[in-house]
């Protein structure tokens, strides 16, 4: 005890911890910070970033000034002839394919990660079953997009290669394009995202549902409690936490989806999504300012849900 | 003493690698003697033996083996060391050109032409030979009055390819006028055969095989011309012209009928099954309207085929002109090097010498009489005869446009509503001619 008394007293002087801080810094600010201020600045600007954007307007053409850009990115995949024209086109557009992405994947990822978390919960063999799952997962996603186009393929011979049609064909039907068809094909390439992604969000969902004290578990069947009512008002309450966070990860995930699209489709036949767009604009078209203007849409609508991740993981922080 | 010792050991060091850095030095010491100027075609004045030339290019494997081969007597006979290197990504070359640090020349498209025209160092600086290219190249590779691309390869794409044994047991004879060609197709569907093979699929570039066929399909109705004023923006894409293209394309590639499994076939298939299809043991359709390549790709999967006899082309007929792909040669450097190279690739021996070693078709005029292979022969022959060459409209207006009228052309076969359609690559193409 003595001794312990004895050590000298730490003392920081108030800049010490920035300079802890500082490498992180810098390396931010030379990979993150600069590159981000700069697409800011070149979205604001024509399409090699030597004039303002403003100068890209064409006369009897609307307008938005030094927003061109985003005039450009925003309305351009739109026929506004009439509200339904509207509708429509927005609904095709790489906007509307967006929402179908985000409404149907991260339903199905969390949604089916969450039934197979619950179920393999109780089996025998849960390591292997949950490996199955989680497999596509160890696959690039080009990779996997290549498989899945063999899957799709639409043979116009007597073989169908694309086991899927070589199964409809076995069965007597017509074989069907499932990438060009408008709007299945979206779908089509949506299944490809819920086969990769379903096992990361079971893995997570899996580890939490573990964490729910057995005695809690054991309490409730004691008074009568059925497995569906354990399920739904006992497990989905205790992790709906991690539920959120997975929830928020998924779509955070979705928004930049990129590598199945282009992979698949190139965003051909109405499948474009943001991310595909803006890597059209940018090095197909080299138009630097309409492509970086759709980034920073995108970043605009990804910046919600990554301030709602890191809300709640420093609250689960503080609760520890 | 023992303290004495460190400093002692760091003027030690120093030493040795001061001796040592000196020792690399000195055979680097006197200036190279500059080597002689190579009589003959091979002008290597101002180089330096051991020069480097660094090179961008997006050819490998046999394609690079042929073009190392066309550049080793030049690179032999003035001592430069060519630093190549292949890549597909146009994303490389952009961030080297914003970056400043540019390769000293490129072989790329036709389109950077135009969009590093700022940047390009003018083919009359550097001693390009202008006598032997057809007036079309030097009218393709002037933008803004300054002549920017030494073209130095160029595939036809104006051709269409076919079996002639299986023509032969058809009883079917190659048309020679576009009225014949519409007559043959109309017979075969008459016989219950199939006579396109247009599949069009091509990851993200899905759609090129349809927008060729049309630039075809224009360059018989209405002429080389025509062509150009739609790339130069005269013309708009709206056009009547342009949609009755479109009606005829439609005609074929939406129906079972025309084409191997209709509208879904064509969107589907990818471009080289597209040309096997035509060659297969059980052919399920009797002509594919491809580029030179075509021969190369059936050759693969099928190697066994005999030229003339299996397999052989026509050029569209009715065709006023051709229209093909070309690759250009850009330099971003004036250095005695790249001059050399310029001046060699122009001259007549580099003419002979890319036709000998046959990486498709040399612009260089001198090249004619140089190819080996009858089938080159026959192609070279077709771009030797041509009234006027058009390069892809696509590839020729930059931003939007390339892009808009590949989508356009999928959509249409997709179902599409065709003014529509033509009204949005219309709208691309106004608006790349305004920046």
């Amino acid at each position: 005890m003595a001794r312990a008394t004895a050590l000298p007293v730490m003392k920081q002087k108030m800049g010490v911890p920035w300079l802890y801080l500082l490498p992180a810094l810098i390396v931010m600010t030379i990979f993150i910070v600069y590159p981000m201020v700069n697409t800011v600045g070149l979205s604001f600007q024509n399409n090699d970033g030597t004039a303002s954007a403003a100068t890209t307007c064409r006369e009897g053409e609307p307008c938005w000034g030094v927003m061109e850009n985003y005039r450009y990115a925003l309305t351009n995949e739109l026929n506004t002839e009439s509200v339904q024209t509207t509708w429509q086109s927005f609904w095709t557009s790489s906007y509307g394919n967006n929402i179908k992405w985000l409404l149907v994947m991260v339903t199905g990822t969390v949604g089916i990660g969450l039934i197979f978390a619950v179920l393999v919960d109780r089996i025998k063999r849960e390591a292997l079953a949950k490996a199955i799952i989680f497999m596509p997962m160890a696959i690039s996603f080009v990779g996997a997009g290549v498989i899945w186009k063999f899957v799709y393929n639409y043979g116009t011979s007597q073989v169908q290669t694309g086991i899927l049609n070589a199964i409809i064909t076995g069965l007597g039907f017509e074989p069907v394009a499932w990438l060009s068809k408008v709007p299945l094909n979206t779908f089509m390439l949506i299944v490809v995202g819920i086969w990769m992604w379903t096992g990361f969000c079971m893995t997570l969902l899996s580890s939490a549902i573990k964490s729910i004290p057995e005695e809690i578990i054991e309490a409730s069947r004691i008074d009568g409690a059925t497995n569906f009512e354990i399920f739904s008002k006992i497990q989905v309450p205790i992790i709906a936490p991690t539920i959120i966070v997975v929830i928020t990860t998924m779509v955070i995930n979705v928004l930049k989806l990129f590598d199945i699209v282009y992979v698949m489709t190139g965003g051909n036949f109405g499948t474009n999504v943001i991310a595909t767009r803006m890597y059209t604009e940018m090095y197909t078209n080299a138009q630097y300012g309409r492509g970086t203007a759709i980034a920073v849409i995108l970043i605009l609508f990804i910046i919600p849900f990554i301030v709602m991740n890191i809300r709640r993981f420093t609250k689960q922080e503080a609760m520890r | 003493m023992k303290q004495n010792r460190i400093p002692w050991t760091i003027l030690a060091v120093l030493l040795v690698s001061a001796l040592v850095l000196g020792a690399c030095a000195q055979p680097a010491a006197p200036t190279q003697e500059p080597a002689a100027p190579v009589a003959g075609d091979i002008d290597c004045t101002g180089v330096k033996t051991g020069d480097t030339l660094s090179m961008l290019y997006q050819w490998s494997g046999e394609e690079e083996a042929k073009l190392t081969a066309i550049l080793a007597p030049w690179s032999a006979a003035c001592g430069v060391t060519v630093t190549p290197e292949s890549s597909r990504d146009q994303a490389l070359l952009d961030t080297r050109v914003q970056a400043g640090t540019p390769p000293d020349v490129t072989f790329w498209n036709v389109t950077q032409l135009s969009q590093y025209k700022d940047k390009l160092v003018d083919m009359t600086t550097l001693g390009a030979n202008a006598a032997n290219y057809a007036g079309y190249w030097g009218e393709i590779g002037t933008i803004d009055g300054r002549w920017l691309g030494l073209p130095v390869k160029a595939d036809v794409k104006t051709l269409i390819w076919y079996s002639p044994a299986n023509f032969q047991a058809a009883g079917y004879t190659v048309p020679t006028t576009w009225e014949e060609l519409d007559a043959l197709v109309e017979k075969m569907v008459a016989d219950g055969k199939v006579p396109w093979s247009l599949g069009m699929e091509s990851g993200d570039a899905t759609g090129w095989t349809g927008t060729d066929f049309i630039q075809d399909i224009l360059l018989v109705t209405q002429g080389p011309e025509y062509v150009s004023k739609i790339i130069a923006g005269e013309i708009p894409y709206n056009d009547a012209g342009v949609k009755a293209a479109y009606e005829i394309y439609g005609k074929w590639a939406k129906d079972p009928k025309y084409t191997v499994a209709g509208a879904e076939g064509t969107l589907s298939t990818g471009f080289n099954d597209a040309i096997l299809k035509v060659f297969s043991d059980v052919p399920e359709a009797f002509m594919v309207k491809q580029s030179g390549f075509a021969s190369g790709t059936l050759l693969g999967t099928y190697p066994d085929k005999v030229y003339g006899v299996d397999y052989d082309f026509f050029g569209v007929p009715g065709a006023k002109g051709l229209q093909g792909g070309s690759d250009w040669l850009m330099a971003f450097n004036d250095t005695p090097a790249v001059r050399s190279l310029v001046k060699y690739l122009s001259s007549n021996k580099g003419g002979e010498m890319w036709a000998q070693i046959g990486f498709d078709l040399t612009p260089n005029a001198t090249g004619n009489a140089a190819y080996a292979s009858p089938e080159a022969i026959k192609k070279a022959g077709l771009l030797a005869g041509a009234t006027g060459f058009t390069p892809d409209i696509g590839d020729s207006i930059p931003g939007g446009f390339g892009s808009a009228e590949f989508s356009g052309i999928t959509d249409f076969v997709n179902g599409g509503d065709l003014t529509a359609i033509l009204d949005t690559i219309a709208a691309a193409q106004a608006d790349a001619m305004a920046q």
